[in-house]
């Protein structure tokens, strides 16, 4: 499937198939999440990461489904048809945004998704402790999303950030690697 | 028009839901070796736990008249849907899969999703395709009321939290409405004329 077409997918689906709630509920909600987090952790950022890596993982192991049922998509015939997917119908239908699909290394299993805009991070400034600016990856979830969601089909990929803006770097930029394609379970034997 | 039972098989190739609503006759397991069913059922026939097979020489277990528990159906039903899809694969690339086979006596539909979940449905023969049922099956009643539902566990060994109300309920009246419509069906056409209403009835068969 091409980029054009994904992208038609996604606007489609986002405009019929979608319940919406307000984009600054979810926001506020998932800053309260992280805020939570770092108290729980008492300023442990790696744990933290970590933690939101892990719900981001639960959710995305359901959260394919519901994409699967709204989109009616199938399976994908390669990684790059996937990583187009994931952007322009993926982050479209569920937060209305598409990253950008770039760096792709040459062997095809390794890209990098450039968001733009992060529905998640706005309002949002990392405590200035001197250490969340350099260990708190603040929209980890998504990685873990990505995470879950994949394995459900199929793929093992290895997600994390390589840059945020909250950090002040250029680019808010997740790294996607494609570890191996994971084979059909067999049944048991009948012995 | 008649649908005899319907199973979810998950990714690893566990039953997690089997509902069965016609009681299958013993002419659904003809006596004759013509039928698919025969063969994998002499396959498994020394570990299946029936009951009466003590009546029954072992040579042609559907001979016995006994009938085999519903996990034992279960089995062979994946048995047969899983090695047909491999079958259909190797044959014609992997974005190919069967949608239903037919034998003598039953037709079985059949609909897997990217994450594998496979749904099969077992009707008479003169059923027509029903793919796009199962799909709404997932859709609009498995992801509803299981995927999304925050109390059944993600994964549903041994089909635990797939059986639950919703999906009961909703299963059941899915199906019964997928019945035959009724052999007239009523076509309502209105004409207003003159400030009073007509009505007049076009009855097609």
């Amino acid at each position: 499937m091409s980029a054009t077409k994904a992208a038609r997918v996604g606007e489609d689906v986002w405009k019929t198939r979608i319940d919406k709630v307000n984009a600054e509920l979810v926001t506020l909600t998932y800053g309260s999440i992280v805020a939570q987090l770092c108290r729980d952790f008492e300023g442990d950022y790696l744990e933290v990461n970590k933690q939101l890596e892990k719900m981001g993982y639960n959710i995305g192991l359901r959260l394919i489904e519901d994409f699967l049922a709204k989109t009616n998509m199938g399976k994908c015939a390669n990684f790059r048809e996937t990583a187009e997917t994931i952007a322009k119908v993926g982050f479209k239908v569920f937060l209305n945004i598409t990253p950008t699909v770039t760096n792709w290394t040459t062997d095809n299993k390794q890209f990098s998704l450039i968001f733009e805009e992060n529905p998640l991070a706005d309002f949002v400034e990392l405590p200035d402790d001197g250490r969340a600016q350099n260990e708190l990856w603040y929209s980890n979830m998504l990685c873990g999303v990505l995470r879950g969601a994949l394995e459900m089909v199929q793929m093992q990929v290895d997600a994390h950030f390589v840059g945020d803006i909250l950090r002040g770097n250029e680019v808010t930029e997740m790294r996607v690697t494609l570890v191996r394609i994971i084979d059909d379970e067999l049944p048991p034997g009948e012995d | 028009m008649t649908i005899y039972s319907f199973y979810i098989f998950d990714r690893h190739c566990e039953c997690i839901y089997v509902k069965q609503w016609h009681q299958r006759d013993r002419s659904f397991r003809p006596t004759s070796s013509a039928s698919t069913v025969d063969s994998p059922v002499t396959l498994s026939s020394d570990q299946r736990s029936s009951t009466s097979s003590k009546l029954q020489n072992d040579v042609h277990p559907t001979g016995r008249g006994g009938r085999l528990s519903v996990q034992d159906d279960a089995k062979l039903v994946f048995g047969v849907v899983f090695s047909l899809r491999n079958m259909v694969r190797k044959l014609s690339g992997p974005d190919d899969s069967f949608i239903s086979y037919r034998t003598g006596s039953y037709k079985l539909h059949y609909y897997e999703t990217a994450t594998n979940l496979k749904f099969v449905l077992l009707t008479d023969v003169k059923m027509n395709n029903l793919k796009v049922v199962l799909h709404q099956i997932y859709v609009n009643l498995y992801v509803e009321f299981v995927t999304k539902n925050p109390l059944s566990p993600i994964e549903h060994p041994g089909g635990e939290g797939v059986a639950v109300e919703l999906f009961e309920m909703g299963l059941d009246s899915f199906i019964v409405n997928l019945r035959p419509h009724p052999p007239l069906r009523r076509i309502q056409t209105n004409l207003v004329l003159n400030r009073e209403q007509y009505r007049i009835d076009i009855k097609v068969s």
